[in-house]
């Protein structure tokens, strides 16, 4: 017998409710009372009750317009909106999107969006082997051999962390997402997509956890 | 272009600084560098400028480093975020506290007085905030911090400067070494060849070595680094722990940045990293048993970058024992960024056959194959990244 994929769907919009009356077996992670504030392949980091856990799922709709937290997940971000099929499903298979974040006009297309990528997902195969956060490299432009760094390059263009930092506790929005993911687009990942309490995240661990050692090398240049 | 005397392999901070030592002497220097200046340890470290807690063979090289980064501006033209700040060690039980008043003496014994034991309540002046069961500690007041990307840019701007020039994209493929010259083919196809080579390439400096005929051991972290919102002031020294990892300051802007050596997963091939949210979640909660005061912060930004580190956490500095022309400086466990200055000149003088006016044995490139380190090579303190 197979296991019933377990799907959690992400936003307390029209977008998201009208995904949960289509899944009703699916978790729902809605803001205020739950914010998802990070996400892993099979894993969504929410902050909810002055707590922080995981929530693990094999398919994830998100339904708010959360870039960062799909692209935190490798999905393909063009223009401020999450690339995806017409049944919503992004890149990153067992991921798929609904509404603003996937190109929603009103509250009416988003319903429409999120129903048609519900039933999607709940007739599709789940898939939880998504890839790791892949950093980009500069544009072709500034890659060629024998052009020498000038000041004004790709590089210089990237923000160091308190800059960063300073840009992400801005309030979410279109403007901030499209910095934020700007800096994706160098960096290879911009976490977390929503700031997270300090103290609710050291909630989640009571002891040090046990150290790990380097990881090996043995590769060769290729 | 003009071909090089010396080709340096890794366009972060200490490539970046031998080059401009190397420029500066007349050399023509061409870096090549994978991605872009400051694309892993170099631009992603906490930036600490420390001369606390090092390990013994280190200290003569970080003594000389932090008199540098006190001029850091007549030296790259920039203040690259430096604060002189000063750093703590705090011990938060008597066994600790034990421990760091031992190694005070034992510096002393050999001569060096940068470390100050200091009791409870000089701590808490240091430290308003700390929390109430940290019994003392140790300070070192001329260390500080500074900002790792600007650094590494201004060195990278400074060398240019100087006449290097720096490559970027331009990652190896292939060493050869053929008489008297080191050729190095790029992915692109492009080949580069100069008699003199510095592999400066970090996490990748093992696969470099292998590729030069010298297998060096050499493994990687991806050090996770925390950011939160900006703060009210809070502190103003750099904060380590005796006991535990961690590295804790607060910029100029207000936030308060978190590590110090939980890591996250990396893949070498790919530059891609992955972070460890129960292990960011410790860093969290050691700041916050620390600095109680910090209950109302919120996490901002969190990151990791890709750190070489060896065997016994101590760098490679030195010349390779199996082939002319080629010098080694990398694999600097996390705790390179303050270094850089000095490490560029000690570079530069082995490169043009200088003396060495270094105590070097500890970072040879052969001492893994030559019995393993020397029992006084081994760490005192807990080494927190950057």
């Amino acid at each position: 017998m197979t296991a019933t994929p377990r799907i959690v769907i992400v936003g307390g919009g029209p977008a998201g409710r009208a995904a949960l009356a289509a899944l009703p077996g699916a978790v729902r992670i809605a803001r205020p009372e739950a914010t998802a504030w990070h996400a892993e392949p099979g894993r969504l980091w929410v902050e909810g009750d002055g707590r922080v856990w995981a929530e693990p799922f094999d398919a994830l709709l998100v339904c708010a317009d959360e870039p960062l937290l799909l692209a935190a997940l490798g999905c393909t971000v063009r223009d401020g909106r999450v690339v995806a099929d017409p049944a919503g499903r992004t890149d990153v298979p067992g991921v798929s999107v609904a509404g603003r974040v996937a190109g929603a006009a009103d509250p009416q297309d988003a319903e429409r969006q999120a129903i048609v990528a519900a039933r999607a997902l709940a007739a599709g195969p789940a898939d939880t082997d998504a890839p790791m956060i892949q950093p980009a490299g500069p544009p072709s432009a500034e890659t060629s051999a024998g052009e020498t760094w000038a000041a004004e390059t790709w590089a210089a263009l990237r923000l160091d962390p308190v800059a960063l930092a300073a840009l992400l506790e801005q309030p979410a929005g279109p403007e901030r997402d499209r910095s934020a993911l700007a800096q994706r687009a160098i960096l290879g990942a911009v976490v977390p997509a929503r700031p997270v309490s300090l103290a609710a995240l050291a909630g989640l661990v009571a002891a040090m956890p046990e150290a790990v050692p380097p990881q090996a090398d043995t590769g060769a240049l290729a | 272009m003009t071909d090089p005397d010396i080709l340096i392999v890794g366009g972060g901070l200490h490539g970046l600084s031998a080059a401009l030592h190397l420029a500066r002497a007349g050399r023509r220097v061409r870096v090549l560098e994978a991605r872009a200046v400051g694309a892993q340890a170099s631009g992603y470290s906490a930036g600490g400028v420390r001369t606390l807690g090092r390990h013994p063979a280190e200290v003569p090289l970080a003594l000389e480093a932090i008199e540098r980064w006190h001029d850091i501006a007549d030296l790259v033209g920039d203040e690259c975020g430096f604060r002189p700040v000063g750093q703590v060690r705090v011990a938060e039980t008597e066994a600790e506290l034990a421990q760091l008043a031992e190694r005070v003496e034992r510096l002393r014994a050999a001569g060096w007085t940068h470390e100050a034991l200091a009791d409870a309540e000089t701590v808490r002046r240091l430290l308003p905030a700390v929390a109430p069961h940290v019994v003392g500690g140790i300070v070192a007041r001329r260390d500080g911090f500074a900002s790792p990307l600007r650094t590494t840019r201004a060195f990278g701007r400074a060398a240019m400067a100087a006449g290097a020039t720096v490559i970027e994209g331009a990652r190896v493929a292939a060493v050869d070494r053929r008489p008297g010259l080191w050729r190095l083919r790029t992915h692109d196809g492009e080949t580069h060849a100069a008699p003199l080579l510095l592999n400066a390439a970090g996490a990748w400096g093992g696969r470099i070595a292998r590729a030069a005929g010298e297998p060096i051991p050499l493994g990687f972290n991806a050090f996770q680094m925390l950011l939160t919102d900006a703060l009210p002031p809070l502190l103003t020294p750099v904060v380590g722990a005796a006991g535990r990892p961690l590295s804790f300051k607060q910029s100029d802007s207000g936030h308060v940045m978190i590590g110090g050596g939980h890591k996250g997963q990396a893949d070498l091939d790919t530059g891609a990293i992955r972070l460890d949210v129960p292990r960011l979640a410790y860093s969290a909660r050691t700041a916050l048993d620390l600095f109680p005061a910090l209950r109302g912060a919120r996490i901002v930004h969190a990151w990791a970058g890709i750190e070489a580190v060896t065997p016994d956490e101590l760098p490679v500095i030195g010349r390779s024992a199996v082939a002319d022309g080629l010098v080694h400086a990398f694999g600097f466990s996390g705790h390179g960024f303050a270094l850089a200055p000095i490490v560029g000149a000690v570079v530069a003088s082995l490169l043009l056959d200088g003396p060495e006016a270094h105590a070097l044995a500890a970072f040879a490139p052969d001492r893994f194959t030559l019995g393993g380190p020397a029992p006084e090579t081994r760490s005192a303190l807990l080494q927190p990244a950057g």
